[in-house]
């Protein structure tokens, strides 16, 4: 039974210890309980009470391997890392709940389940399962820098900081997160289910707007129209501020934009043809200007997104200018 | 607040340091752990085994101590001596201590020694 005490005790020191080390650290361990025994209980054979008290003596053995395995790494991700940890997965756990949230809006309108619940348990689940894996994709980058010591802040003296943006200086990270999900979004819908624009009357879609077809055969312009705004967004939100930088990307993001939507919507015809045509009819007694608008609604598109893009160009250029 | 926690906080804090200095002084002869904290323990130095024996292990993975099993006796022990690499190190931190040590006693208002 003694015996028993001891063996349990280096046991539950050395189960987690690495496997070279335990032969070493046991025969060590056993051979100091043995000097305490001798100094408690001198040449009488120690009681089992003793055995305890030496025990209680030595400490909690857990704590003790803690002591024993030294003083590496000790967590999955510590600092400098763990900050920037933070807010990057901040980030993508949102653009991931978001995007599969609407992805699985988007999948369900397209093929509907039986019934409501299942529906309801597959959005569930994909935005659940989506965000578990960003996490832990993000996690495991974290985790590899972080043991490999590979650096993601570059300091080199005080020189090599940047300068402190100005309060109207600085970006909202959470304009640029909306950026990036629109993106998605809009590739998304454009790209796998064009029908969602539709005219639906009393509950039931009856023309779609645009021409599915038409769209998907541009499947490479809806592709670019979202990368750059990703693209974009990410300048802005690595920079934090509206610099040099960003003016430059926001520029040449901006105009190849304006390029590719003149190029998309002017030669190629995205809108129902049918659906064109039968607008006269279906805006008879609303006024002049709705009919118009769609009937020219591509041109009005257009403008749309020029209007946007420019208004966005604008305020990264005069945000720097002003900051310079 | 619970001014003896922060205190005993303290104190580890400043044993942590020293703890290496005074075992890699003790060390010039091979010793065994628990013969070492006997003697530590004799010169007003308590030290718990649990905390000695991890260190002089960790000290010997950093090559300060090499470590050296007896198994002539009836009892097989394992003894740790300083190695040169050690001895250096010991040499500097010692330089270092005094200097520190009598900076501190200077501004904690005056060296209790030599009043």
């Amino acid at each position: 039974m003694k015996n028993d005490l001891i063996e349990r005790y280096i046991y539950a020191v050395v189960k987690r210890l690495p496997e070279k080390k335990r032969k070493d650290i046991s025969d060590e361990l056993s051979g100091l309980i043995d000097d305490m025994l001798i100094e408690r209980c001198g040449d009488v054979t120690p009681s089992e009470q003793d055995i305890r008290v030496v025990l209680t003596e030595l400490g909690n053995p857990y704590e003790l391997a803690e002591k024993y395995s030294g003083d590496g790494k000790k967590c999955l991700i510590g600092a400098p890392y763990y900050s920037t940890y933070k807010l990057v997965l901040k980030i993508v756990l949102i653009c991931a709940a978001f995007g599969s949230a609407v992805a699985a809006v988007i999948s369900e309108l397209t093929s509907p389940s039986a019934v409501w619940y299942s529906a309801v348990g597959e959005w569930v689940a994909v935005v659940f399962s989506s965000v578990v894996q960003a996490f832990a994709i993000v996690t495991l980058i974290f985790a590899f820098f972080y043991h490999k010591d590979i650096k993601i802040n570059t300091y080199t003296g005080p020189d090599s900081l940047p300068t402190v943006p100005k309060k109207n200086e600085r970006i909202s990270k959470a304009g640029s997160i909306v950026g990036i999900c629109i993106s998605i979004v809009f590739g998304i819908v454009f790209l796998f289910v064009p029908e969602v624009f539709c005219i639906v009357i009393s509950g039931k879609p009856v023309i779609s707007i645009l021409d599915s077809e038409a769209i998907r055969s541009g499947w490479y312009f809806i592709v670019l129209f979202m990368l750059l705004g990703i693209v974009r967004e990410i300048v802005k939100l690595i920079e934090g501020r509206y610099n040099f930088k960003v003016m430059v990307s926001t520029l040449i993001t901006n105009a190849a934009t304006v390029a590719i939507s003149c190029i998309w919507l002017l030669s190629v015809n995205i809108m129902n043809q049918s659906f064109t045509s039968w607008i006269p009819t279906i805006f008879e007694d609303k006024p002049q200007l709705i009919t118009t608008i769609f009937s020219n609604f591509q041109v009005f598109f257009l403008g749309v997104i020029i209007f946007a893009l420019a208004i966005d160009t604008v305020e990264a250029v005069v945000r720097y200018l002003k900051n310079r | 607040m619970d001014c003896d926690e922060v205190v005993s906080g303290l104190i580890l804090e400043l044993r942590r340091g020293t703890l290496i200095l005074l075992v890699l002084s003790q060390l010039k002869e091979p010793t065994y752990g628990y013969e070492l904290v006997k003697k530590l323990k004799e010169n007003g130095i308590p030290i718990e085994a649990n905390t000695l024996y991890p260190l002089m292990r960790r000290l010997e993975a950093q090559g300060l101590l090499k470590s050296e099993w007896d198994t002539s006796e009836s009892k097989p022990r394992k003894y740790y001596k300083i190695t040169d690499d050690g001895l250096t190190v010991l040499e500097k931190a010692i330089k270092h201590w005094r200097e520190f040590s009598r900076n501190v006693n200077n501004l904690l208002g005056g060296n209790e020694d030599e009043k």
